[in-house]
């Protein structure tokens, strides 16, 4: 994977009136990411996407995109990016084909010719309904139209913010098969914002964390997870008595007791012991689960999870 | 800057509500002609009767020309809420909908996006103020046929030879405009602050109505403000129909209101440029 950083901020920051939405945010995303841009509601995600797509003046910093500060040439900065914010919004008076004219011919400054419209339309399976007012479309059918104008003039970052927000099961499926396939099949850099981790957890090749408009972490999302890693919970009765145990043994690190369980962190390769240990000193032992996921780190960092 | 022009040209003409002006035109206009051929001159009649006791008047004056004058002397005070229509939408119909967020990610600047927005209104009021003039001269003209034009004003009556007349009508149109260009840049601006279409049609004819009633008051203590008011600089138009022209008038007018239509332009560029798309 290249290290180009194609979209950089620095101490990028928004203030309104009397609360920082966002600040410091240092941001570096690498051509070919699915960068993962995590965060509770309210947190500061979308003020920062408004800003590297130049809806929102920041008051601190400077959003660089391709090696171009937005603030200085801004044209030529957003030649090569795309995105959806919070939700895709059309001319709904005009087909679904005339919308793609309009976004299309904004970026290249000429109509896009018909055959690539129709193969962006066809790409998310609206090519039928090209020429039916939007106003007709589903929710799900107008969030693939917004994929489909990010796609149109081949953009080489898309920022997408929530852009499962509303789908059911099998739209928020076919979404993220979608940031996958572009991302593999066709390079293309993907800024993920988004407030469900299991989203990210599937998509994401790096990622940060924002909370309460700070930036906790960014990094590699493996790497982060190893944070994680090794940590089981452990469903055993009685409770106290296993909690003991597992306190006086060796291989167990800080044992605590959860409303699910007993989670603690064990090496996968000393469970068997420490389940037998267990089972020798009368506990029964129904279940042993690994607790190695983004939910658990995301509520590592940022101590706060009742918005997620 | 011609492409972007036509994006907006073609969006504004793809909304129902840019048709209602021009079909208001097309049925207010040949309604006015109907009660009048209907009439069949007692308007005219009565306008000259004091005329009548002094002077022999001869050849057709109830004719096209009286009558595309009359109608432009009844509309050009209703005009500007047609004009608002689609002017006030111009921006704020984009908030309403959510597109600011689709075309301003776009690498074009915000500066060329307003422009091209702003000279679209422009057309559009043009278009409006064409559609005016070809649908009262020309059905005017067919069914009254032609003759010397009777101007009335406040001042008097004027009476104009049918020789120079399309001269003057174009005149008058063109002044029409121009002035059309102050409402549509006050809507476009008072367009700018809001996520509704409604509140610059409403804002804009406020002012408009409030300018006009100082305009028209005859009270000494507002005199002074009065060649500020755009309003008092609306009816340029009839101009075109004083014999000689007053070009003194005519000239200070058009400044007045150039000079109002820039200054909402400049205004509504430096604060779209530093808008937050927060919605």
């Amino acid at each position: 994977m290249s290290q180009e950083i194609i979209l950089r901020t620095e101490n990028l920051g928004k203030h309104f009136k009397n609360r920082w939405a966002a600040q410091d945010i240092n941001l570096e995303v690498r051509r070919g990411d699915v960068f993962g841009f995590l965060g509770p509601n309210g947190a500061g995600k979308s003020t920062t996407i408004r800003m590297i797509l130049s809806l929102i003046k920041p008051t601190t910093g400077v959003v660089e995109l391709f090696g171009h500060r937005l603030n200085a040439s801004r044209e030529r900065a957003l030649q090569n990016v795309a995105g959806i914010v919070e939700k895709p919004d059309f001319y709904l008076y005009l087909s679904a084909y005339r919308n793609m004219q309009i976004a299309g011919s904004l970026t290249l400054g000429r109509t896009p010719d018909d055959k690539k419209i129709m193969g962006t339309l066809e790409l998310v399976g609206l090519a039928e309904r090209a020429r039916d007012r939007v106003k007709t479309y589903s929710h799900g059918m107008k969030q693939r139209l917004g994929i489909a104008q990010a796609l149109l003039c081949d953009p080489q970052l898309i920022m997408l913010d929530e852009p499962t927000n509303g789908l059911d099961p099998q739209g928020m499926k076919e979404v993220r098969e979608l940031i996958v396939r572009l991302s593999g099949e066709r390079g293309i850099t993907v800024f993920l914002s988004s407030h469900l981790l299991n989203e990210v957890e599937q998509v994401a090749t790096r990622m940060a964390i924002i909370n309460k408009g700070t930036m906790v972490v960014q990094g590699n999302v493996e790497e982060l997870l190893q944070a994680t890693a090794n940590k089981i919970l452990l469903n055993a009765e009685p409770k106290k008595k296993a909690l003991t145990l597992l306190e006086k043994m060796k291989h167990v690190t800080v044992p605590a007791l959860s409303d699910e369980g007993i989670i603690a962190t064990i090496e996968p390769k000393n469970i068997p012991a420490v389940v037998a240990a267990l089972v020798e000193a009368k506990c029964k032992v129904f279940s042993v689960q690994p607790k190695h996921s983004l939910e658990e780190y995301f509520l590592s960092v940022t101590q706060n999870g009742t918005d997620v | 800057m011609f492409n972007l022009i036509r994006l907006e040209l073609f969006k504004t003409y793809s909304k129902w509500r840019t048709y209602i002006g021009f079909i208001a035109v097309a049925v207010l206009i040949p309604v006015i002609m109907w009660i009048m051929w209907i009439e069949g001159g007692k308007f005219i009649q009565h306008q000259l009767r004091s005329l009548q006791t002094d002077f022999f008047i001869t050849g057709n004056l109830f004719n096209g020309w009286v009558i595309a004058q009359l109608i432009m002397n009844g509309l050009w005070v209703h005009v500007p809420a047609l004009i608002a229509l689609v002017a006030g939408d111009q921006l704020s119909g984009e908030a309403t909908s959510g597109t600011f967020r689709l075309i301003l990610i776009r690498p074009v600047s915000r500066a060329r996006i307003l422009n091209a927005k702003y000279f679209a209104t422009l057309l559009y009021t043009a278009s409006l103020v064409l559609s005016i003039a070809a649908l009262s001269v020309g059905l005017g003209l067919w069914i009254f046929g032609s003759g010397d034009l009777i101007a009335f004003d406040k001042d008097g009556i004027t009476i104009l030879p049918e020789n120079g007349l399309i001269i003057r009508f174009l005149f008058a149109y063109a002044l029409a405009m121009w002035s059309m260009f102050v409402v549509a840049s006050l809507a476009f601006f008072i367009s700018s602050f809001v996520e509704n279409a409604i509140g610059p049609i409403i804002t804009t004819m406020t002012v408009i109505v409030i300018f006009l009633i100082i305009t028209n008051l005859p009270v000494e203590s507002v005199e002074s403000i009065k060649p500020w008011l755009f309003t008092t600089h609306m009816n340029v138009w009839q101009q075109a129909f004083r014999d000689p022209y007053d070009w003194e008038k005519i000239r200070t007018s058009c400044l007045a209101l150039g000079a109002y239509s820039a200054f909402f332009w400049a205004v509504t560029l430096f604060l779209f440029r530093r808008k937050d798309i927060l919605s």
